[in-house]
């Protein structure tokens, strides 16, 4: 691909989803496009570029942006959230909520594993979470929901006790159980978009995902994560990503590295 | 400087070879046992701090191992990792009633290793 190819696409990145698409990653891109260019039919990926470039197709768009993503993740990743979550949050959610039930969100679940985790913790915690689970990828979506991983997949962060309780072989592959599975909702979203329901959220997981945004994209997403957290609601974001001096929306836990907690309207407006 | 222990049993050389290179890379020191008769000699000269072991081995077997070294007076120290091609769900629980502190389904890779080691606690988060 050319430079010009490259600057086109970091532009649609950017103005679609938001995503910083790094010089460093102009490689990348040409590996990463090439299937979609043999299976739509195109002699290369300058020729599949080019012909975006002349027909902004939707779709075809989207493909693209979908495999310029970062798409890692891994069963709970870095462990104390998920832990802060099972043994702090949830047990007090629980008990405060009518009934014991706590929303929660992974905002950017990728293939899917932070939300399973979210939903082992919930299921430790023996709270009545109802959890959505949202990507920009629809090819990512897909994976989270057939619940399926390799064993690679699967051993990456999970302990074998907890691989056999909430996972069962499926020939080479090991598949979500249903009592995990029907206490998550996945759907696809841009977490661009502004909220078009009432949904609410008691805790929200959206981590890893600001590393990789536009500066310039950042307030639209926080805008967002804070619409949809109820007051006091908890917002949980990569252990290197910090909210320096950008927001009053939401404040450090002290002692919690990389939770947040909602600042209450009242307190906003006051300053 | 005090290195923590880790021994290696598998009678594939090259398995105990890839394994010996992750392992290291953590800061431990390595040796290895080509089966669990040596693997149990040697954990009666000295007590390892982590021991990976595969399933099936000629001379001894992986289980066979694990439960001779959890009687040891002081084999209930090592954590104890089982690293084989094994995936039945039913051999797995039993290698982990057997006193395994995790099990590692081959093929496995650093970032796997990473993350179960970290999970028993042998490895820093």
């Amino acid at each position: 691909m050319t430079p010009e190819d490259f600057d086109k696409l970091q532009g649609l990145l950017a103005t679609r989803a938001g995503y910083r698409l790094t010089r460093d990653r102009m490689n990348l891109a040409e590996h990463r496009l090439g299937p979609i260019a043999r299976r739509e039919g195109y002699a290369n990926v300058e020729a599949l570029l080019a012909n975006l470039w002349a027909h902004p197709v939707a779709s075809l768009g989207w493909a693209v942006i979908e495999s310029l993503l970062n798409p890692e993740t891994w069963f709970r990743r870095d462990r104390a959230p998920f832990d802060v979550l099972e043994q702090e949050l949830l047990p007090a959610l629980a008990k405060a909520r009518p009934g014991g039930r706590v929303s929660l969100w992974s905002a950017g679940c990728s293939t899917g594993q932070e939300a399973w985790s979210i939903a082992m913790a919930a299921k430790a915690a023996g709270a009545a979470a109802e959890i959505v689970a949202t990507d920009l990828s629809q090819r990512a979506i897909d994976k989270a929901r057939a619940g399926l991983y390799t064993g690679f997949e699967i051993q990456r962060g999970l302990n074998a006790r907890a691989m056999l309780r909430w996972f069962e072989p499926d020939e080479e592959n090991w598949r979500v159980r249903p009592e995990l599975a029907e206490i998550v909702r996945f759907g696809r979203a841009n977490l661009l978009d502004e909220p078009t329901d009432e949904m609410r959220f008691d805790v929200i997981f959206c981590r890893n995902v600001l590393t990789h945004m536009e500066p310039s994209r950042r307030a639209r997403l926080l805008d967002g994560l804070e619409r949809r957290l109820v007051d006091d609601g908890c917002l949980f974001l990569g252990l290197d990503e910090g909210l320096e001096g950008e927001t009053v929306a939401f404040r450090p836990v002290s002692g919690r590295q990389g939770l947040y907690v909602k600042t209450p309207a009242a307190v906003r407006r006051a300053a | 400087m005090n290195f923590k222990t880790c021994l290696i049993v598998d009678d594939s050389r090259i398995i105990r070879k890839v394994a010996r290179r992750i392992v290291e890379g953590f800061g431990y020191e390595v040796d290895e046992a080509a089966d669990g008769a040596e693997a149990l000699s040697y954990c009666t000269g000295v007590m390892p701090d982590m021991i990976l072991v595969d399933w099936n081995m000629p001379v001894m077997d992986g289980l066979t191992f694990l439960r001779r070294l959890r009687a040891l007076p002081e084999g209930g120290r090592p954590k104890v990792l089982f690293c084989t091609i094994e995936t039945r769900p039913e051999r797995i629980a039993e290698a982990l009633a057997a006193g395994a502190d995790d099990y590692v389904m081959k093929p496995f890779d650093g970032e796997i290793l990473q993350s179960k080691l970290t999970e028993v606690g042998a490895i820093a988060a």
